[in-house]
């Protein structure tokens, strides 16, 4: 929903950290399952936000990563697919706990320098 | 080719102006609430009436988010909280800089109690830092019983959860436990209240809460 604003913030990031002279070529981000963001719709998000200008082939990889359901006793629920949340341990019944998945983090860009003649207008 | 590491959450600047917002609160002693739930759970009537029972006791004021009408500020206004409508123009969610510009323009004074009702919208809203003490879900008992699970992302990050519309939960179909259980799965400790603005049950209680937090809050500003 609102994937098109995070878009827009990642760009802006991404243009901070850009060397003078150089163009994006991928951008690496963090996505965890408790940020309510869609990965497909960001993917498609961003490349609504970086058409037209000289990022406009700049990739967008998305590394997903789950929550994890904690029980006091049993550990980590381990079959516990995604979107699929538990409200006791399928072992001992005892409440869980959740840790991580609120990832929505900017990790690494990769740049190419633009040809000389073409100037960056950002 | 050149890597960059570049590691940084990537709404850094809304994080940087929430968190300008809430040294203001902190050093202000004013309680700061977000206010988030789906539309039609009865967000504008709850702070109707709280506005009712804690107005007369509290300094309290409202930002209310609405994409396009300010008819939530008008409808506060008339049940005597002070209100300042943030038409978003179609932003699904309020941002801290929006709250920011709110409040220059509110000049509400000095506050114990600023509560921010944010635009109808359980996805957007968790993603953005108001700057809040804290962030308030509201889940109507007309809803349907499996909503936390479906909205892992609000549940996990709200402290206090109030289930409204209570005086309909025998009307409607409406599985406490389970919704209970999925808060309680999704946020272990988070305070779960129930709370109905027509027959008032639940009201008290929510206040108390409420005005624990500002005498708190206001006492860590006079230290």
């Amino acid at each position: 929903m609102h994937e098109l604003s995070i878009a827009e913030s990642l760009f802006e990031l991404c243009r901070e950290r850009l060397p003078a002279g150089h163009r994006l070529a991928t951008v690496q981000i963090d996505v965890g399952e408790l940020s309510s963001i869609e990965p497909e719709l960001l993917r498609f998000a961003w490349q609504a936000v970086v058409a037209g200008s000289p990022h406009t082939d700049a990739t967008l990889q998305v590394t997903w990563h789950r929550a994890e359901q904690l029980c006091p006793r049993c550990g980590e629920v381990a079959e516990r697919q995604p979107g699929s949340w538990l409200r006791f341990c399928p072992l001992c019944l005892e409440p869980l706990s959740v840790r991580g998945g609120d990832q929505l983090d900017l990790v690494a860009i990769t740049t190419i320098p633009l040809p000389a003649d073409l100037e960056v207008s950002s | 080719m050149t890597t960059l590491d570049a590691r940084q959450q990537i709404l850094a600047a809304n994080q940087a102006a929430a968190q300008e917002l809430r040294q203001r609160f902190v050093a202000q002693g004013t309680y700061v609430v977000n206010l988030i739930s789906s539309p039609g759970s009865g967000k504008t009537t709850l702070l109707a009436t709280l506005a009712r029972k804690l107005g007369r006791r509290q300094r309290c004021a409202v930002v209310v988010g609405d994409i396009a009408t300010e008819l939530d500020a008008d409808r506060l206004r008339a049940a005597g909280m002070p209100a300042h409508q943030i038409v978003t123009g179609g932003s699904c969610h309020l941002d801290a800089r929006m709250v920011a510009g709110a409040l220059d323009v509110a000049r509400f004074g000095m506050l114990d109690l600023l509560l921010i009702e944010n635009v109808g919208n359980l996805v957007c809203p968790a993603n953005y830092d108001l700057g809040e003490h804290c962030k308030m879900v509201l889940l109507s008992v007309t809803e349907g019983a499996d909503k936390p699970f479906k909205y892992p992302g609000i549940f996990s990050k709200a402290d206090i959860a109030v289930l409204t519309k209570w005086d309909l939960r025998n009307v409607v179909p409406f599985d406490e436990r389970a919704v209970v259980q999925q808060i309680q799965a999704l946020r272990p400790g988070g305070r779960i209240l129930r709370a109905s603005s027509i027959t008032d049950e639940g009201i008290d209680e929510l206040c108390t809460l409420l005005e624990q937090r500002v005498g708190a809050c206001k006492a860590a500003a006079q230290r």
